[in-house]
C-alpha cells in the first residue's frame, strides 16, 4: 500500500514533560521537608497543615502519581504514536487526560494538606477525587485502545503490552480498593472491616507498586533503552516470559505486606510464595534491558542518558531482589516497621523511576527541540550527584533499621526488655535520619542542575509540535492464526484478545486471595467483648486519621516476645471488626497503640498525660520528635457529622441499633465531660467541647474491649 | 550505512539472531532466556510448593500461633532461674553512695520524670515525690509496691515487667535517700497524706 504522510503529537508529550519536571521539584522538596521534620521537629512549624502526618502522604503521592505519573505518561505519549505509526486517537482525549490528572494532583495536594484522607497508603485521596481518577483513567484508557485500534504497525511490541497490562489493572485496582461510604463531601468510611481492608489495601498498595511504578516503567524502558543504546532487544523469548510471570505472580504478593499480623496464616503464605517466585520474572526485565546494551557498553561512559539507565535498571534488580528477601518472614520480622522499607522503597523511587526518567527526558527533549542538549558535562554531574544521594540516603537507613529491630528485640539476661524506653531506640538512630537528609539534599540539587539544563536545551532548539512521519496502511489480514504463525505473535496482533487475557492473568491471584478473605467467615474469630465504639471515640478516631497518626504509630501487636512484653497482648483478627478502614500502620517511627487503652497494660497514659503530650511532646517524653498538636486543645469538636457518621458505619455493616444516630451526640457529650472532669482533677482546666478530648477518649477505647473480656473470664 | 547499522554491526555474532521484527527502528534478537533465569525460576517454584506442604499440609511447620508459644515458653524457663530472692516482703534500702548514683539512670531511662519531674518535683500528670505527702504511702515497702504494681487506673504504670526487683529496689532507695526532702523549683502542691 502507498504510503500515507502523517504527525505525531508532540505537543503532548511537552505538556507533560513540563508536568514531571514541576511535579518532581514539589515531591522532592516535601521528601526534603518530611526528612527535616524527623531530622528535627521544628520543622513541624506547629500548624496542622505542614505537620509530617499530613505531609508525609503529599510527598508519597506527589512522587508517585505526580512526578512518575506525568513521566510515564510522557514516555508513553511519545513512544505509542512512534510504535503504532500513527498520531494519538484524539488530541482532545489527550488533553482532556493531562488536565484532569493535573487537577487530580491539586486538589490532591490541597485536600491532604487539609487534612482530609481516607488513609489507606497510596490511596489517601477522598472519595470525589477517587472519581476523577477514575474518569481521567478511562480517558487515558479509550485514548491508548483507540490508538492502538488505527495502528500502521502489524503487530504490538513488548512496551505496549505493558502500557495494556498497566491500563487494565489500576483500574480494577483502584475501584475495588477505593468503594467506601461518604458521611459528607469530604469524608467516607471504606466498605471493608479490619483484615479484609488490610488485605484489599495491600493487595492495591503492593500492586500499585506493581502496575503503576513497574509495568509501565518497563515499558518505557523497553522503548528508550534500546532507541538511546541503538541495540536490538537482548531476547524477545524472555520479553514474553517475563511479561507474562511478572503480571500473573506480581497480583498475588500483597499479603507479604501484613506478614505475623492478625492475617490467615494461609493468606501470609500466598504472600511469601509469591514474592519468591517474583525474583525471576522481575530479574527478566533487568537482565533484558542490561544485556541489549551489549556492544553499547563502551558508550555507556560518555552518554549521561546511558547511565542513568543502566543505574535505574541496576537499582530495579537490587529492589526486587530485595522485595523476596523482605517478603521471608524471618527477615520481615526484623525489617518490618522500620527504616528498612524505607530505605528499600527510594532505592525503587529514586533510583529505578527517577533515574529512568531523567534519563528518558535527557534523551527526548532534544529531540522534541530539534536540538542537542546543552551541557553534557552538567548531566554527568546530575549522575554523579544523584548516584551518591541515592547511596547517602539509603546506607544509613539500612544501618537505623537493623539498630532499632535488635534493641526493640534485645532482652536482659534476667528477662526484661534491654530498652523499655521506647525514646532511647529512637534517639539512637536519631544521626542516621540527619544524614538521610543529606543524601535527600544532594539527590535535589542534581535534579536542579537537570532542570536548568533542560531549559536551556528547550530554549535554544526550535520545538517541533507535530513531526511528520509516513507509513502505509496495513493490509487486511484474516483474524484467524496463519499457518507458520506462533500462538504468541498471533495474539500479538490481535489487541482485543491480548488485553482480556492480561486481565486474566491478574484476575486469577485477585479473585483467590480477596474473595475468600471477604467472605469465608472463619478466616476471623469472633471476639464477643468487641464491640463498636462510643461516638466520641468514633470522633476521636477521625482525628487520628486526620493528622495522620498512623504514619507513624501502628496499632498492631505481633506475636513476638519482644512485642508482647513491650506493647501487651498480640492483635487479634476478631478485634478489628467494626474498623472501617482498619489502622494498622505500616512504620514505627512511635510506639505500637494497640493497647494504648488496656489499663494497666504498659502502653495506658493517663487522660492528663495524652493532654500535656498532645500540647508539646518533648516536654513529657525527653527528646521526643513528634511534632506539636496545639490545636487540638483548642480546636471545638464538630459534632455536625456524628449523625451522618453513624448512619454510614452502620451501612457498613456496623451494627449502631437503628435511631442510635439521633442519641450519639449526647452520649458523647456525656463521655467527653467525664474526661473533662478527669482533667480538671488532675488541675488542667478545658472545656468537654475540644478535640483533644475525643482524641484521649479513643486512645483510651485501643484494645479495650479485648482485655475487658480478658478480665470477665477471671 | 546508517549509525543503526553500524552499531549493530558492533557484534556481527548477533546478526544472525535478529529477528524480522522492526518496531520504530526497534529490532528484536532471538536469544533464549538466559538458562541461570529460567533456572532459579523454576527453583523458586519447587521451593515454594514444599514451603506450602511445610507449613499447610503435612503441618511439619509451626504456625504462628505456635511459634509464639514455642518462644514464650523458651522464656519462662530461663525466667524461671532468675528469680530475685526477695520481692516486696522483705525490701531493704540500698546506702551505698555508688550505687545510688545509678537510681538517676534508672530514673531517667524508665522516663519518670515525664510525669513526676526532672527533680521529683512531680506535674500535671504525677505527684510530687520530694515532699512528706503520699497518696500510697511512704515506707519503702509501699514505694516499691508502687512502683511495681503501679496504679493504672490513674495512669501509674505497673513496672513489674520492665524492671528486675533490683532495680525497683534501688529506684526505691534513690527516690527515699535522693529526693524526699530535698525542695526543686516548680515543686507541686502536697496530695494525699502527711507522714512524719
Amino acid at each position: 500500500m502507498e504510503k500515507q504522510i502523517f504527525y505525531y503529537d508532540n505537543k503532548i508529550v511537552r505538556m507533560f514533560g513540563n508536568a514531571t519536571i514541576l511535579w518532581a521539584l514539589v515531591g522532592m522538596l516535601v521528601g526534603l521537608l518530611v526528612a527535616l521534620q524527623l531530622a528535627f521537629p521544628a520543622f513541624n512549624f506547629g500548624l496542622p497543615f505542614t505537620t509530617f502526618g499530613r505531609v508525609r502522604p503529599i510527598h508519597t503521592n506527589a512522587i508517585i502519581f505526580a512526578f512518575v505519573g506525568n513521566g510515564i505518561f510522557t514516555g508513553a505519549y511519545y513512544s505509542l504514536q512512534r510504535l503504532l505509526k500513527t498520531r494519538m486517537y484524539s488530541d482532545i482525549l489527550g488533553r482532556l487526560h493531562f488536565w484532569g490528572w493535573q487537577l487530580v494532583i491539586v486538589s490532591a495536594a490541597i485536600s491532604l494538606a487539609l487534612g482530609y484522607t481516607a488513609s489507606k497508603e497510596y490511596a489517601e485521596l477522598q472519595w470525589p477525587i477517587d472519581i476523577l481518577i477514575a474518569v481521567v483513567w478511562v480517558i487515558f484508557g479509550w485514548n491508548m485502545f483507540a490508538t492502538i485500534a488505527k495502528r500502521r504497525v502489524r503487530h504490538i511490541y513488548v512496551a505496549i503490552w505493558f502500557y495494556i497490562s498497566t491500563v487494565v489493572t489500576i483500574a480494577v485496582l483502584h475501584i475495588i480498593n477505593s468503594l467506601a461510604i461518604p458521611y459528607s463531601l469530604m469524608g467516607a468510611y471504606s466498605i471493608y472491616a479490619g483484615i479484609q481492608d488490610a488485605m484489599v489495601q495491600w493487595w492495591y498498595g503492593h500492586n500499585a507498586v506493581a502496575f503503576f511504578l513497574t509495568t509501565p516503567m518497563l515499558g518505557l524502558m523497553y522503548y528508550f533503552l534500546p532507541k538511546a543504546a541503538n541495540r536490538p532487544v537482548y531476547s524477545y523469548k524472555l520479553s514474553i516470559v517475563h511479561f507474562w510471570t511478572l503480571i500473573f505472580i506480581y497480583i498475588w504478593a500483597g499479603p507479604h505486606h501484613l506478614l505475623y499480623q492478625a492475617l490467615p496464616d494461609w493468606a501470609q503464605t500466598m504472600g511469601v510464595v509469591f514474592s519468591v517466585m517474583l525474583l525471576m520474572p522481575s530479574w527478566g526485565g533487568m537482565i533484558n534491558g542490561l544485556l541489549t546494551l551489549r556492544g553499547a557498553w563502551d558508550r555507556v561512559r560518555d552518554s549521561a542518558v546511558l547511565k542513568f539507565m543502566v543505574v535505574a535498571v541496576t537499582a530495579y534488580g537490587m529492589s526486587t531482589f530485595e522485595g523476596p528477601m523482605l517478603s521471608l518472614k524471618s527477615v520481615n520480622a526484623i525489617s518490618h516497621f522500620t527504616d528498612w522499607t524505607i530505605a528499600h522503597v527510594h532505592i525503587g523511587g529514586m533510583g529505578w523511576n527517577g533515574f529512568l526518567i531523567f534519563g528518558m527526558i535527557y534523551w527526548l527533549w532534544p529531540r522534541l527541540f530539534g536540538t542537542k542538549l546543552f551541557s553534557e558535562k552538567m548531566a554527568n554531574t546530575h549522575f554523579w550527584l544523584g548516584t551518591l544521594g541515592i547511596i547517602i540516603y539509603a546506607v544509613p537507613l539500612y544501618w537505623a533499621a537493623i539498630t532499632q529491630a535488635l534493641m526493640w528485640k534485645e532482652f536482659t539476661a534476667e528477662g526484661f526488655l534491654a530498652y523499655t524506653n521506647f525514646m532511647e531506640t529512637v534517639t539512637k538512630i536519631l544521626p542516621m535520619y540527619q544524614l538521610r537528609v543529606l543524601g535527600g539534599l544532594l539527590y535535589l540539587v542534581g535534579f536542579l542542575l537537570f532542570l536548568y539544563n533542560i531549559i536551556v536545551t528547550a530554549k535554544s532548539g526550535k520545538f517541533i509540535g507535530d513531526e511528520e512521519a509516513q507509513a502505509a496502511d496495513l493490509e487486511p489480514i484474516s483474524k484467524k492464526r496463519q499457518p507458520g504463525e506462533t500462538a504468541h505473535s498471533w495474539v500479538e496482533r490481535r489487541w482485543v484478545p491480548f488485553t482480556i487475557l492480561a486481565f486474566i492473568a491478574i484476575f486469577v491471584g485477585s479473585a483467590i486471595e480477596i474473595i475468600p478473605t471477604l467472605m469465608v467467615k472463619s478466616n476471623v474469630p469472633t471476639i464477643a467483648s468487641v464491640k463498636p465504639i462510643t461516638p466520641l471515640e468514633l470522633q476521636g478516631r477521625d482525628i487520628y486519621i486526620r493528622e495522620g497518626c498512623y504514619t507513624c504509630h501502628s496499632q498492631q501487636v505481633r506475636p513476638f516476645r519482644s512485642e508482647v512484653v513491650r506493647y501487651g497482648e498480640y492483635s487479634k483478627a476478631g478485634e478489628f471488626v467494626y474498623d472501617h478502614p482498619y489502622l494498622w500502620g505500616s512504620k514505627r517511627t512511635g510506639p505500637d497503640l494497640a493497647r494504648a487503652g488496656v489499663k494497666g497494660g504498659k502502653m495506658f497514659k493517663s487522660a492528663a498525660w495524652h493532654y500535656n503530650h498532645m500540647l508539646n511532646p518533648a516536654e513529657v517524653v525527653e527528646n521526643s520528635i513528634m511534632p506539636r498538636y496545639p490545636w487540638l486543645i483548642e480546636n471545638d469538636l464538630d459534632l455536625s457529622l456524628t449523625e451522618a457518621k453513624i448512619n454510614a458505619l452502620r451501612t457498613v455493616g456496623v451494627p449502631y441499633p437503628e435511631g442510635y444516630e439521633k442519641q450519639a451526640n449526647d452520649d458523647l457529650k456525656k463521655q467527653a465531660q467525664m474526661i473533662a472532669d478527669e482533667l480538671k482533677a488532675a488541675g488542667i482546666n478545658t472545656t468537654a467541647d475540644k478535640e483533644i478530648i475525643a482524641l484521649i477518649a479513643y486512645m483510651h477505647a485501643l484494645g479495650r474491649d479485648i482485655s475487658e473480656s480478658k478480665t470477665a473470664q477471671k | 550505512m546508517s549509525t543503526e547499522e553500524k552499531n549493530l554491526n558492533n557484534r556481527p555474532e548477533d546478526d544472525k539472531l535478529l529477528l524480522d521484527h522492526d518496531f520504530d527502528g526497534i529490532r528484536e534478537l532471538n536469544n533464549p532466556p538466559p538458562p541461570w533465569l529460567m533456572l532459579i525460576f523454576y527453583a523458586t517454584i519447587i521451593w515454594s510448593v514444599f514451603y506450602v506442604f511445610h507449613y499447610h499440609i503435612l503441618g511439619t511447620g509451626p504456625s504462628q500461633d505456635e511459634e509464639y508459644a514455642e518462644a514464650m515458653k523458651d522464656a519462662e524457663e530461663t525466667a524461671a532461674i532468675q528469680v530475685a530472692d526477695f520481692d516486696e516482703a522483705n525490701i531493704s534500702l540500698i546506702t551505698d553512695e555508688a550505687l545510688l548514683a545509678k537510681g538517676i539512670e534508672i530514673y531517667n531511662a524508665k522516663a519518670c520524670m515525664a510525669c513526676h519531674g526532672g527533680a521529683g518535683e512531680g506535674n500535671a500528670i504525677g505527684p510530687n515525690l520530694t515532699d512528706k505527702y503520699w497518696l500510697h504511702g511512704n515506707k519503702a515497702e509501699d514505694i516499691f509496691k508502687s512502683i511495681k504494681y503501679g496504679f493504672p487506673e490513674k495512669g501509674m504504670t505497673p513496672y513489674k515487667d520492665q524492671m528486675s526487683n533490683e532495680d525497683i529496689q534501688l529506684l526505691t532507695s534513690y527516690i527515699v535517700a535522693k529526693l524526699v526532702g530535698t525542695n526543686p523549683a516548680n515543686a507541686k502542691e502536697p496530695q494525699g497524706d502527711l507522714y512524719e
